[in-house]
Protein backbone atom coordinates (compact mmCIF):
# COMPACT_ATOMS: atom_id res chain seq x y z
CA UNK A 1 0.00 0.00 0.00
CA UNK A 2 1.57 3.51 -1.40
CA UNK A 3 1.25 6.44 2.05
CA UNK A 4 -1.03 8.92 1.48
CA UNK A 5 2.58 11.16 2.15
CA UNK A 6 3.92 9.91 -1.07
CA UNK A 7 0.94 11.63 -3.20
CA UNK A 8 2.91 14.81 -3.83
CA UNK A 9 5.14 12.72 -6.60
CA UNK A 10 2.35 13.36 -8.42
CA UNK A 11 2.60 17.05 -8.13
CA UNK A 12 3.92 17.54 -12.08
CA UNK A 13 0.87 16.24 -13.55
CA UNK A 14 -1.22 18.55 -11.38
CA UNK A 15 1.13 21.56 -12.46
CA UNK A 16 0.71 20.86 -15.86
CA UNK A 17 -3.13 20.75 -15.73
CA UNK A 18 -3.93 23.68 -13.55
CA UNK A 19 -1.15 25.41 -15.86
CA UNK A 20 -2.78 25.22 -18.35
CA UNK A 21 -6.23 26.07 -17.01
CA UNK A 22 -4.78 29.01 -15.87
CA UNK A 23 -3.55 30.13 -19.19
CA UNK A 24 -6.57 29.43 -20.45
CA UNK A 25 -8.20 31.40 -17.61
CA UNK A 26 -5.35 34.41 -18.16
CA UNK A 27 -4.49 34.36 -14.88
CA UNK A 28 -0.80 33.58 -14.78
CA UNK A 29 -0.57 34.51 -11.17
CA UNK A 30 -2.77 31.47 -9.99
CA UNK A 31 -0.05 29.06 -11.88
CA UNK A 32 2.91 30.36 -9.56
CA UNK A 33 0.68 30.43 -6.44
CA UNK A 34 -0.19 26.60 -7.67
CA UNK A 35 3.36 25.55 -8.11
CA UNK A 36 4.05 27.32 -4.63
CA UNK A 37 1.70 25.55 -2.90
CA UNK A 38 3.03 21.92 -4.55
CA UNK A 39 6.30 22.96 -3.22
CA UNK A 40 4.92 23.18 0.33
CA UNK A 41 3.24 20.23 -0.47
CA UNK A 42 6.09 18.39 -0.93
CA UNK A 43 7.84 19.81 2.27
CA UNK A 44 4.93 19.23 4.46
CA UNK A 45 4.77 15.41 3.06
CA UNK A 46 8.59 14.66 3.49
CA UNK A 47 8.11 15.70 7.35
CA UNK A 48 4.51 13.66 7.47
CA UNK A 49 7.25 10.81 6.59
CA UNK A 50 9.88 11.24 8.57
CA UNK A 51 7.07 10.72 11.54
CA UNK A 52 6.13 7.78 9.74
CA UNK A 53 9.41 6.34 9.64
CA UNK A 54 10.43 7.34 13.26
CA UNK A 55 7.07 5.58 14.17
CA UNK A 56 7.60 2.37 12.48
CA UNK A 57 9.61 -0.91 14.23
CA UNK A 58 13.10 -0.66 12.45
CA UNK A 59 12.91 3.19 11.42
CA UNK A 60 12.51 2.16 8.24
CA UNK A 61 9.72 1.82 5.66
CA UNK A 62 9.15 -0.42 3.02
CA UNK A 63 6.54 0.72 0.06
CA UNK A 64 5.99 -2.18 -2.49
CA UNK A 65 5.46 -1.31 -5.88
CA UNK A 66 3.52 -3.95 -7.64
CA UNK A 67 4.87 -6.46 -5.98
CA UNK A 68 6.93 -7.71 -2.54
CA UNK A 69 10.47 -7.16 -3.11
CA UNK A 70 12.20 -10.13 -5.03
CA UNK A 71 9.61 -9.93 -8.27
CA UNK A 72 8.13 -6.04 -7.59
CA UNK A 73 10.17 -2.83 -7.17
CA UNK A 74 9.92 -1.23 -3.99
CA UNK A 75 10.68 2.26 -2.32
CA UNK A 76 12.88 1.65 1.33
CA UNK A 77 12.64 4.79 3.35
CA UNK A 78 15.32 5.07 5.85
CA UNK A 79 16.40 8.15 7.74
CA UNK A 80 19.11 8.84 4.72
CA UNK A 81 16.84 9.09 2.17
CA UNK A 82 14.37 11.10 4.42
CA UNK A 83 17.71 13.16 5.20
CA UNK A 84 18.67 14.09 1.37
CA UNK A 85 14.84 14.24 0.28
CA UNK A 86 13.91 17.04 3.14
CA UNK A 87 17.17 18.94 1.60
CA UNK A 88 15.54 18.85 -1.93
CA UNK A 89 12.66 19.40 -1.44
CA UNK A 90 13.31 22.49 1.11
CA UNK A 91 15.29 24.01 -1.96
CA UNK A 92 12.54 23.41 -4.51
CA UNK A 93 10.36 25.17 -1.64
CA UNK A 94 13.15 28.38 -2.17
CA UNK A 95 13.46 27.87 -6.50
CA UNK A 96 9.59 28.04 -6.58
CA UNK A 97 9.08 31.13 -4.29
CA UNK A 98 12.36 33.08 -6.16
CA UNK A 99 10.60 32.19 -9.56
CA UNK A 100 7.58 34.18 -8.85
CA UNK A 101 9.76 37.06 -9.54
CA UNK A 102 12.39 35.95 -11.13
CA UNK A 103 10.54 34.55 -14.27
CA UNK A 104 7.85 36.70 -14.44
CA UNK A 105 8.86 37.96 -18.03
CA UNK A 106 9.68 34.72 -19.46
CA UNK A 107 7.07 32.40 -21.78
CA UNK A 108 6.26 29.07 -21.30
CA UNK A 109 6.05 29.20 -17.78
CA UNK A 110 3.55 25.88 -17.21
CA UNK A 111 6.65 23.67 -18.90
CA UNK A 112 9.18 25.40 -16.35
CA UNK A 113 7.00 24.90 -12.93
CA UNK A 114 5.93 21.49 -14.45
CA UNK A 115 9.82 20.67 -15.11
CA UNK A 116 11.24 22.39 -11.58
CA UNK A 117 8.48 20.19 -9.87
CA UNK A 118 9.30 16.88 -12.19
CA UNK A 119 13.12 17.59 -10.86
CA UNK A 120 12.70 17.41 -7.13
CA UNK A 121 10.15 14.57 -7.71
CA UNK A 122 12.81 13.13 -9.35
CA UNK A 123 15.87 14.06 -6.67
CA UNK A 124 13.05 12.97 -3.38
CA UNK A 125 12.63 9.45 -5.34
CA UNK A 126 15.98 8.45 -5.82
CA UNK A 127 16.43 9.00 -2.14
CA UNK A 128 13.58 7.16 -1.59
CA UNK A 129 14.85 4.17 -3.97
CA UNK A 130 14.96 0.31 -2.61
CA UNK A 131 16.22 -0.97 -5.59
CA UNK A 132 18.17 -0.01 -9.01
CA UNK A 133 14.99 -0.66 -11.41
CA UNK A 134 13.30 2.35 -8.84
CA UNK A 135 16.64 4.40 -9.03
CA UNK A 136 17.55 4.03 -12.61
CA UNK A 137 13.29 5.83 -13.51
CA UNK A 138 13.57 8.32 -11.15
CA UNK A 139 17.73 9.09 -12.04
CA UNK A 140 16.24 9.67 -15.73
CA UNK A 141 12.80 11.65 -14.35
CA UNK A 142 15.39 13.66 -12.88
CA UNK A 143 18.06 13.95 -15.33
CA UNK A 144 15.45 14.55 -18.71
CA UNK A 145 13.65 17.58 -16.18
CA UNK A 146 17.14 19.09 -15.92
CA UNK A 147 17.73 18.33 -19.67
CA UNK A 148 15.07 20.38 -20.79
CA UNK A 149 15.52 23.04 -17.64
CA UNK A 150 19.38 24.04 -18.40
CA UNK A 151 18.34 24.97 -22.28
CA UNK A 152 14.98 26.21 -20.99
CA UNK A 153 16.32 29.60 -22.36
CA UNK A 154 16.28 28.59 -25.97
CA UNK A 155 16.29 31.73 -27.71
CA UNK A 156 19.91 31.99 -27.04
CA UNK A 157 22.45 30.25 -28.24
CA UNK A 158 24.46 29.76 -25.08
CA UNK A 159 21.51 27.22 -23.49
CA UNK A 160 20.86 25.64 -26.42
CA UNK A 161 24.95 24.94 -26.30
CA UNK A 162 25.09 23.85 -22.62
CA UNK A 163 22.02 22.16 -22.80
CA UNK A 164 22.99 19.68 -25.37
CA UNK A 165 26.35 19.20 -24.00
CA UNK A 166 24.89 18.19 -20.86
CA UNK A 167 22.73 16.04 -22.64
CA UNK A 168 24.89 13.87 -24.16
CA UNK A 169 27.41 13.83 -20.95
CA UNK A 170 24.07 13.09 -18.87
CA UNK A 171 22.69 9.98 -20.87
CA UNK A 172 26.06 8.42 -21.45
CA UNK A 173 26.54 8.73 -17.55
CA UNK A 174 22.90 7.18 -17.35
CA UNK A 175 23.52 4.45 -19.73
CA UNK A 176 26.81 3.56 -18.32
CA UNK A 177 24.62 3.33 -15.20
CA UNK A 178 22.36 0.76 -16.80
CA UNK A 179 25.09 -1.04 -17.53
CA UNK A 180 26.60 -1.68 -14.72
CA UNK A 181 22.93 -2.43 -12.92
CA UNK A 182 22.60 -4.98 -15.46
CA UNK A 183 26.58 -6.37 -14.40
CA UNK A 184 25.20 -6.60 -10.73
CA UNK A 185 21.80 -7.95 -12.09
CA UNK A 186 23.49 -10.96 -13.82
CA UNK A 187 26.11 -11.61 -10.77
CA UNK A 188 23.24 -11.03 -8.53
CA UNK A 189 20.06 -12.34 -10.04
CA UNK A 190 17.81 -9.57 -8.35
CA UNK A 191 18.08 -5.61 -8.55
CA UNK A 192 16.89 -5.11 -4.97
CA UNK A 193 19.88 -3.33 -2.70
CA UNK A 194 19.24 -5.73 0.26
CA UNK A 195 19.15 -8.86 -1.53
CA UNK A 196 21.82 -7.62 -3.74
CA UNK A 197 24.27 -7.06 -0.41
CA UNK A 198 23.34 -10.71 1.22
CA UNK A 199 24.35 -12.03 -2.28
CA UNK A 200 27.94 -9.58 -3.14
CA UNK A 201 28.77 -7.85 0.72
CA UNK A 202 31.72 -9.02 1.94
CA UNK A 203 33.31 -11.00 -0.79
CA UNK A 204 36.99 -9.51 -2.00
CA UNK A 205 39.31 -10.53 -4.54
CA UNK A 206 36.82 -11.05 -7.38
CA UNK A 207 38.07 -8.83 -10.54
CA UNK A 208 34.40 -8.23 -12.04
CA UNK A 209 33.72 -6.35 -8.73
CA UNK A 210 36.32 -3.83 -9.36
CA UNK A 211 34.91 -3.21 -12.99
CA UNK A 212 31.62 -2.58 -11.60
CA UNK A 213 32.52 -0.59 -8.65
CA UNK A 214 34.51 1.51 -11.19
CA UNK A 215 31.52 1.63 -13.45
CA UNK A 216 28.99 2.95 -10.73
CA UNK A 217 31.41 5.49 -9.97
CA UNK A 218 31.41 6.66 -13.56
CA UNK A 219 27.56 6.35 -14.10
CA UNK A 220 27.06 8.19 -10.87
CA UNK A 221 29.90 10.43 -11.25
CA UNK A 222 29.28 11.90 -14.92
CA UNK A 223 26.07 13.83 -12.73
CA UNK A 224 27.88 14.51 -9.39
CA UNK A 225 30.48 16.33 -11.79
CA UNK A 226 33.59 14.00 -10.26
CA UNK A 227 37.09 15.32 -12.28
CA UNK A 228 37.34 13.46 -15.26
CA UNK A 229 33.17 13.25 -16.10
CA UNK A 230 32.92 16.93 -15.00
CA UNK A 231 33.14 19.07 -17.77
CA UNK A 232 29.13 19.56 -18.49
CA UNK A 233 28.88 21.79 -15.29
CA UNK A 234 30.41 24.72 -15.75
CA UNK A 235 28.31 25.17 -18.90
CA UNK A 236 25.41 24.09 -17.78
CA UNK A 237 25.31 26.18 -14.81
CA UNK A 238 25.95 29.67 -16.22
CA UNK A 239 23.58 29.18 -19.19
CA UNK A 240 20.68 28.04 -16.81
CA UNK A 241 18.13 29.86 -15.27
CA UNK A 242 19.63 31.01 -11.67
CA UNK A 243 17.17 29.12 -9.85
CA UNK A 244 17.46 26.02 -11.80
CA UNK A 245 21.73 26.09 -11.22
CA UNK A 246 20.70 26.80 -7.40
CA UNK A 247 18.90 23.13 -8.19
CA UNK A 248 21.22 21.75 -10.13
CA UNK A 249 24.03 22.88 -7.89
CA UNK A 250 22.82 22.60 -4.61
CA UNK A 251 21.08 19.27 -4.98
CA UNK A 252 21.04 17.15 -7.86
CA UNK A 253 25.07 17.20 -7.75
CA UNK A 254 24.67 16.12 -4.17
CA UNK A 255 21.65 13.37 -4.75
CA UNK A 256 23.66 11.97 -7.54
CA UNK A 257 26.80 11.12 -5.08
CA UNK A 258 24.00 10.34 -2.00
CA UNK A 259 23.36 7.52 -4.83
CA UNK A 260 26.91 6.68 -5.14
CA UNK A 261 27.09 6.10 -1.70
CA UNK A 262 24.14 4.89 -1.00
CA UNK A 263 24.92 1.84 -4.03
CA UNK A 264 28.61 1.07 -3.11
CA UNK A 265 28.14 1.24 0.55
CA UNK A 266 25.54 -1.68 0.43
CA UNK A 267 26.51 -3.76 -1.96
CA UNK A 268 30.88 -3.26 -1.19
CA UNK A 269 32.77 -2.86 1.86
CA UNK A 270 34.52 0.51 1.97
CA UNK A 271 38.31 -0.63 1.96
CA UNK A 272 37.58 -1.75 -1.78
CA UNK A 273 36.38 1.95 -3.20
CA UNK A 274 37.73 4.24 -0.49
CA UNK A 275 41.53 4.66 -1.91
CA UNK A 276 40.27 5.44 -5.47
CA UNK A 277 37.63 7.70 -3.92
CA UNK A 278 39.78 9.61 -1.85
CA UNK A 279 42.29 9.94 -4.98
CA UNK A 280 39.51 11.29 -7.18
CA UNK A 281 38.61 13.84 -4.36
CA UNK A 282 41.89 15.40 -4.16
CA UNK A 283 41.67 15.82 -7.89
CA UNK A 284 38.47 17.18 -7.98
CA UNK A 285 39.10 19.55 -5.05
CA UNK A 286 42.58 20.68 -6.19
CA UNK A 287 41.59 21.11 -10.02
CA UNK A 288 38.23 22.87 -9.61
CA UNK A 289 39.91 25.76 -7.05
CA UNK A 290 42.34 26.16 -9.14
CA UNK A 291 39.69 27.00 -12.78
CA UNK A 292 37.66 28.84 -10.16
CA UNK A 293 40.23 31.41 -9.70
CA UNK A 294 40.74 31.94 -13.12
CA UNK A 295 37.02 32.80 -13.93
CA UNK A 296 35.65 36.45 -15.18
CA UNK A 297 31.82 35.47 -14.88
CA UNK A 298 30.15 35.00 -11.56
CA UNK A 299 28.20 31.98 -12.20
CA UNK A 300 30.71 30.46 -13.68
CA UNK A 301 32.91 30.92 -10.67
CA UNK A 302 30.25 29.10 -8.19
CA UNK A 303 29.94 26.60 -11.04
CA UNK A 304 33.44 25.86 -10.56
CA UNK A 305 33.22 26.24 -6.61
CA UNK A 306 30.22 23.71 -6.48
CA UNK A 307 33.16 21.18 -8.37
CA UNK A 308 34.91 21.74 -5.36
CA UNK A 309 32.48 21.31 -2.70
CA UNK A 310 31.65 18.02 -4.37
CA UNK A 311 35.67 17.23 -3.73
CA UNK A 312 35.35 17.98 -0.10
CA UNK A 313 32.06 15.40 0.37
CA UNK A 314 34.21 12.64 -1.23
CA UNK A 315 36.61 12.82 1.57
CA UNK A 316 33.59 12.07 3.57
CA UNK A 317 33.08 8.84 1.35
CA UNK A 318 36.42 7.68 1.57
CA UNK A 319 36.61 7.85 5.17
CA UNK A 320 34.14 4.78 5.21
CA UNK A 321 32.96 5.22 8.54
CA UNK A 322 30.09 6.49 10.50
CA UNK A 323 31.75 9.63 11.10
CA UNK A 324 32.79 10.16 7.05
CA UNK A 325 29.01 9.67 6.20
CA UNK A 326 27.85 12.22 9.02
CA UNK A 327 29.97 14.65 7.68
CA UNK A 328 28.97 13.82 3.92
CA UNK A 329 25.25 14.40 4.70
CA UNK A 330 25.77 17.65 6.60
CA UNK A 331 27.81 18.94 4.45
CA UNK A 332 25.03 17.78 1.32
CA UNK A 333 22.30 19.78 3.43
CA UNK A 334 24.60 22.65 4.16
CA UNK A 335 25.66 23.27 0.84
CA UNK A 336 22.10 22.82 -0.72
CA UNK A 337 22.07 26.01 1.16
CA UNK A 338 24.40 27.71 0.70
CA UNK A 339 25.21 27.17 -3.11
CA UNK A 340 21.32 27.58 -2.94
CA UNK A 341 21.72 31.06 -1.93
CA UNK A 342 24.95 32.35 -3.69
CA UNK A 343 23.17 31.65 -6.89
CA UNK A 344 20.00 32.85 -6.25
CA UNK A 345 21.07 36.04 -4.77
CA UNK A 346 24.34 36.40 -7.82
CA UNK A 347 21.32 35.58 -10.07
CA UNK A 348 19.58 38.63 -8.43
CA UNK A 349 22.83 41.04 -9.37
CA UNK A 350 22.96 39.24 -12.57
CA UNK A 351 18.46 39.78 -13.06
CA UNK A 352 19.53 43.86 -12.50
CA UNK A 353 22.58 44.71 -13.89
CA UNK A 354 22.20 42.14 -16.72
CA UNK A 355 25.53 41.01 -16.97
CA UNK A 356 27.67 37.65 -15.59
CA UNK A 357 31.07 39.67 -15.67
CA UNK A 358 32.42 40.54 -12.26
CA UNK A 359 34.48 43.30 -13.28
CA UNK A 360 31.41 44.88 -14.69
CA UNK A 361 29.50 44.43 -11.49
CA UNK A 362 31.96 45.85 -9.48
CA UNK A 363 30.42 48.56 -7.30
CA UNK A 364 26.92 47.00 -7.50
CA UNK A 365 26.64 46.07 -3.68
CA UNK A 366 26.24 49.72 -3.01
CA UNK A 367 22.82 49.46 -5.07
CA UNK A 368 21.63 46.54 -3.43
CA UNK A 369 22.93 46.33 0.02
CA UNK A 370 20.46 43.35 1.28
CA UNK A 371 21.13 40.70 -1.55
CA UNK A 372 25.04 41.76 -2.03
CA UNK A 373 25.23 40.61 2.19
CA UNK A 374 23.38 37.90 1.29
CA UNK A 375 25.47 36.97 -1.05
CA UNK A 376 28.27 37.29 1.30
CA UNK A 377 26.79 35.03 4.10
CA UNK A 378 26.74 32.72 1.18
CA UNK A 379 30.55 32.97 0.33
CA UNK A 380 31.31 33.08 3.59
CA UNK A 381 29.72 29.93 3.94
CA UNK A 382 31.23 28.18 1.16
CA UNK A 383 34.79 29.13 2.59
CA UNK A 384 34.25 27.62 5.37
CA UNK A 385 34.26 30.62 7.95
CA UNK A 386 33.01 29.85 11.83
CA UNK A 387 29.61 31.27 12.17
CA UNK A 388 28.19 29.37 8.97
CA UNK A 389 26.99 25.91 8.43
CA UNK A 390 30.02 25.34 6.27
CA UNK A 391 32.78 25.50 8.59
CA UNK A 392 30.87 23.02 11.08
CA UNK A 393 30.45 20.41 8.30
CA UNK A 394 33.93 20.86 6.86
CA UNK A 395 35.68 20.59 9.87
CA UNK A 396 33.67 17.08 10.10
CA UNK A 397 34.70 16.47 7.04
CA UNK A 398 38.90 16.91 7.15
CA UNK A 399 38.64 15.56 10.85
CA UNK A 400 37.19 12.51 9.13
CA UNK A 401 39.62 11.72 7.35
CA UNK A 402 42.43 11.00 10.30
CA UNK A 403 41.02 7.77 11.55
CA UNK A 404 40.96 6.48 8.12
CA UNK A 405 44.86 7.36 7.73
CA UNK A 406 44.09 9.39 4.50
CA UNK A 407 46.60 12.52 6.26
CA UNK A 408 47.53 13.39 2.99
CA UNK A 409 43.55 14.19 2.33
CA UNK A 410 42.81 16.50 5.45
CA UNK A 411 46.18 18.53 4.66
CA UNK A 412 44.91 18.92 1.07
CA UNK A 413 41.72 19.99 2.15
CA UNK A 414 42.65 22.60 4.28
CA UNK A 415 44.90 24.47 1.90
CA UNK A 416 41.89 24.04 -0.59
CA UNK A 417 39.48 25.72 1.46
CA UNK A 418 41.77 28.68 2.74
CA UNK A 419 42.90 28.89 -1.26
CA UNK A 420 39.22 29.11 -2.25
CA UNK A 421 38.73 31.98 -0.15
CA UNK A 422 41.12 33.61 -2.61
CA UNK A 423 38.17 34.03 -5.58
CA UNK A 424 35.38 34.60 -2.94
CA UNK A 425 37.01 37.32 -0.97
CA UNK A 426 38.07 39.22 -4.49
CA UNK A 427 34.30 38.59 -5.85
CA UNK A 428 33.51 40.62 -2.31
CA UNK A 429 35.75 43.05 -2.52
CA UNK A 430 34.82 44.04 -6.14
CA UNK A 431 31.16 43.88 -5.37
CA UNK A 432 31.20 46.81 -2.85
CA UNK A 433 34.33 48.69 -4.55
CA UNK A 434 33.95 52.03 -5.83
CA UNK A 435 31.51 51.84 -9.03
CA UNK A 436 32.79 52.96 -12.22
CA UNK A 437 29.40 53.41 -13.75
CA UNK A 438 26.69 54.80 -12.43
CA UNK A 439 24.41 53.10 -10.59
CA UNK A 440 20.86 55.32 -10.53
CA UNK A 441 18.91 52.76 -12.35
CA UNK A 442 19.99 49.82 -10.39
CA UNK A 443 17.36 48.63 -7.33
CA UNK A 444 16.92 46.02 -4.67
CA UNK A 445 15.16 42.97 -5.72
CA UNK A 446 11.79 42.36 -5.75
CA UNK A 447 10.33 41.19 -2.60
CA UNK A 448 9.98 37.51 -3.59
CA UNK A 449 13.22 37.17 -4.29
CA UNK A 450 14.95 39.24 -1.68
CA UNK A 451 12.45 37.24 0.94
CA UNK A 452 13.99 34.06 0.12
CA UNK A 453 17.82 35.35 0.02
CA UNK A 454 17.10 36.99 3.30
CA UNK A 455 15.62 33.78 4.96
CA UNK A 456 18.43 31.14 3.51
CA UNK A 457 21.19 33.65 4.72
CA UNK A 458 19.15 33.04 8.26
CA UNK A 459 19.43 29.47 7.65
CA UNK A 460 22.69 29.10 6.89
CA UNK A 461 24.17 31.42 10.26
CA UNK A 462 21.42 29.10 12.55
CA UNK A 463 23.35 25.69 11.01
CA UNK A 464 26.92 27.44 11.79
CA UNK A 465 25.59 28.76 14.91
CA UNK A 466 23.03 25.86 16.41
CA UNK A 467 24.20 23.28 14.43
CA UNK A 468 22.95 20.46 17.08
CA UNK A 469 19.85 19.48 15.75
CA UNK A 470 21.11 19.20 12.11
CA UNK A 471 23.92 17.48 12.79
CA UNK A 472 21.36 15.44 15.35
CA UNK A 473 19.62 14.54 11.72
CA UNK A 474 22.76 13.52 10.02
CA UNK A 475 24.10 11.24 12.75
CA UNK A 476 20.95 9.67 12.23
CA UNK A 477 21.03 9.31 8.88
CA UNK A 478 24.44 8.29 8.90
CA UNK A 479 23.64 5.82 11.13
CA UNK A 480 20.64 4.03 9.21
CA UNK A 481 23.38 3.65 6.67
CA UNK A 482 26.34 2.64 8.84
CA UNK A 483 26.05 0.45 11.97
CA UNK A 484 22.25 -0.56 10.64
CA UNK A 485 23.02 -1.76 7.58
CA UNK A 486 21.84 -5.54 8.64
CA UNK A 487 18.90 -4.22 9.43
CA UNK A 488 18.24 -2.37 5.94
CA UNK A 489 18.83 -5.71 4.54
CA UNK A 490 16.88 -7.81 7.24
CA UNK A 491 14.04 -5.50 6.32
CA UNK A 492 13.69 -6.85 2.83
CA UNK A 493 15.05 -10.58 3.38
CA UNK A 494 11.99 -11.33 5.59
CA UNK B 1 30.34 8.97 -29.98
CA UNK B 2 33.06 10.28 -32.05
CA UNK B 3 30.91 11.39 -34.89
CA UNK B 4 30.67 15.33 -35.34
CA UNK B 5 27.17 15.42 -36.35
CA UNK B 6 24.69 15.40 -33.85
CA UNK B 7 21.68 13.46 -34.75
CA UNK B 8 24.89 10.83 -34.86
CA UNK B 9 25.66 11.22 -31.79
CA UNK B 10 22.30 10.87 -30.32
CA UNK B 11 22.59 7.45 -32.14
CA UNK B 12 25.52 6.64 -31.09
CA UNK B 13 24.01 7.29 -27.18
CA UNK B 14 21.50 5.01 -28.15
CA UNK B 15 23.09 1.59 -29.19
CA UNK B 16 24.77 2.34 -26.23
CA UNK B 17 21.86 1.63 -24.03
CA UNK B 18 21.04 -0.98 -26.33
CA UNK B 19 24.39 -3.14 -25.22
CA UNK B 20 22.52 -2.98 -21.59
CA UNK B 21 18.79 -3.84 -22.71
CA UNK B 22 20.16 -7.07 -24.36
CA UNK B 23 22.16 -7.34 -21.58
CA UNK B 24 19.74 -7.08 -19.34
CA UNK B 25 17.66 -9.79 -21.58
CA UNK B 26 20.51 -12.27 -21.70
CA UNK B 27 20.84 -12.10 -17.93
CA UNK B 28 16.90 -12.29 -17.26
CA UNK B 29 16.71 -15.54 -19.31
CA UNK B 30 19.46 -17.40 -18.26
CA UNK B 31 18.92 -16.22 -13.84
CA UNK B 32 19.85 -19.44 -12.19
CA UNK B 33 18.04 -18.21 -9.01
CA UNK B 34 14.83 -18.49 -10.72
CA UNK B 35 13.51 -21.79 -12.90
CA UNK B 36 11.68 -18.83 -15.46
CA UNK B 37 12.58 -16.01 -17.12
CA UNK B 38 12.77 -13.33 -14.86
CA UNK B 39 10.21 -10.89 -15.26
CA UNK B 40 12.00 -7.96 -13.38
CA UNK B 41 14.89 -7.96 -16.29
CA UNK B 42 12.73 -7.81 -18.81
CA UNK B 43 10.40 -5.02 -17.34
CA UNK B 44 13.71 -2.64 -16.37
CA UNK B 45 14.26 -3.24 -20.57
CA UNK B 46 10.74 -1.81 -21.17
CA UNK B 47 11.63 1.05 -18.69
CA UNK B 48 14.71 1.85 -20.28
CA UNK B 49 13.03 1.77 -24.07
CA UNK B 50 10.45 4.37 -22.76
CA UNK B 51 13.03 6.50 -20.95
CA UNK B 52 15.58 5.91 -23.77
CA UNK B 53 12.68 7.61 -25.77
CA UNK B 54 12.27 10.37 -23.58
CA UNK B 55 15.72 11.17 -23.82
CA UNK B 56 15.99 11.02 -27.41
CA UNK B 57 13.01 13.57 -27.64
CA UNK B 58 14.33 15.73 -25.77
CA UNK B 59 17.77 15.44 -27.66
CA UNK B 60 16.30 16.20 -30.85
CA UNK B 61 14.20 19.19 -29.61
CA UNK B 62 17.59 20.64 -28.57
CA UNK B 63 19.49 19.90 -32.35
CA UNK B 64 16.46 21.79 -33.89
CA UNK B 65 17.01 24.47 -31.80
CA UNK B 66 20.69 24.29 -31.93
CA UNK B 67 19.96 24.08 -35.72
CA UNK B 68 17.36 27.44 -35.93
CA UNK B 69 20.50 28.82 -33.83
CA UNK B 70 23.36 28.00 -35.69
CA UNK B 71 22.08 26.76 -39.22
CA UNK B 72 24.18 23.64 -38.48
CA UNK B 73 24.48 20.03 -36.92
CA UNK B 74 28.12 20.07 -36.55
CA UNK B 75 28.27 19.33 -32.66
CA UNK B 76 32.18 21.22 -33.77
CA UNK B 77 31.04 24.10 -34.40
CA UNK B 78 29.49 24.22 -31.04
CA UNK B 79 32.55 25.57 -29.55
CA UNK B 80 31.66 29.22 -27.60
CA UNK B 81 31.95 27.52 -24.34
CA UNK B 82 35.56 26.69 -23.25
CA UNK B 83 36.64 26.37 -19.66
Amino acid sequence: MIPSALYFMFAPLLIVIVGLLAERMGSPKLRSGFAVLASVWAVASVWMLLGLVQASPDKILVVSLGGNPPLGACLEIDMMGIYVAFSAVLLGFFANVYSFSYMEHDTRLTEYYSLLSALVVGMTGVAFAGDLFTLFLFWETMGIASYALVAFRKENPGPIEAGFKYMVMGSVGSTVLFFGAALLYGMTGTLNFAQMSTVIRGQTGNPWFYLVIAVLIVGFGVKSAIVPMHTWLPDAHPEAPSTISAMLSGMLIETALYALTRVTYVLFEPQMFSLVVAVLSALTMCLANVTALMQKDIKRMLAYSSIAQIGYMLIGLSAGSMFGIRALLLHVFNHSLMKGLAFLSAGSLVHTADTRNIDELKGIGRAMPVTTLALFVALLGLGGVPGTGGFISKMFLFGSAIPAGYMWLTVLGVLNSAFSMGYYLMTMYKLISKPEKDLAGFHEAPLAMLGVTVVMAILVIWTGVLPATVIGMAEEGARALVENLATYVGVIMR
Amino acid sequence: MTQRNMIRILLGIEIILNAGNLLFVYFAATNPHLGVVDPIGQSIVFMSIVTGGAVVSVGLALIVNAYKQFKTTDAGELRRLKW
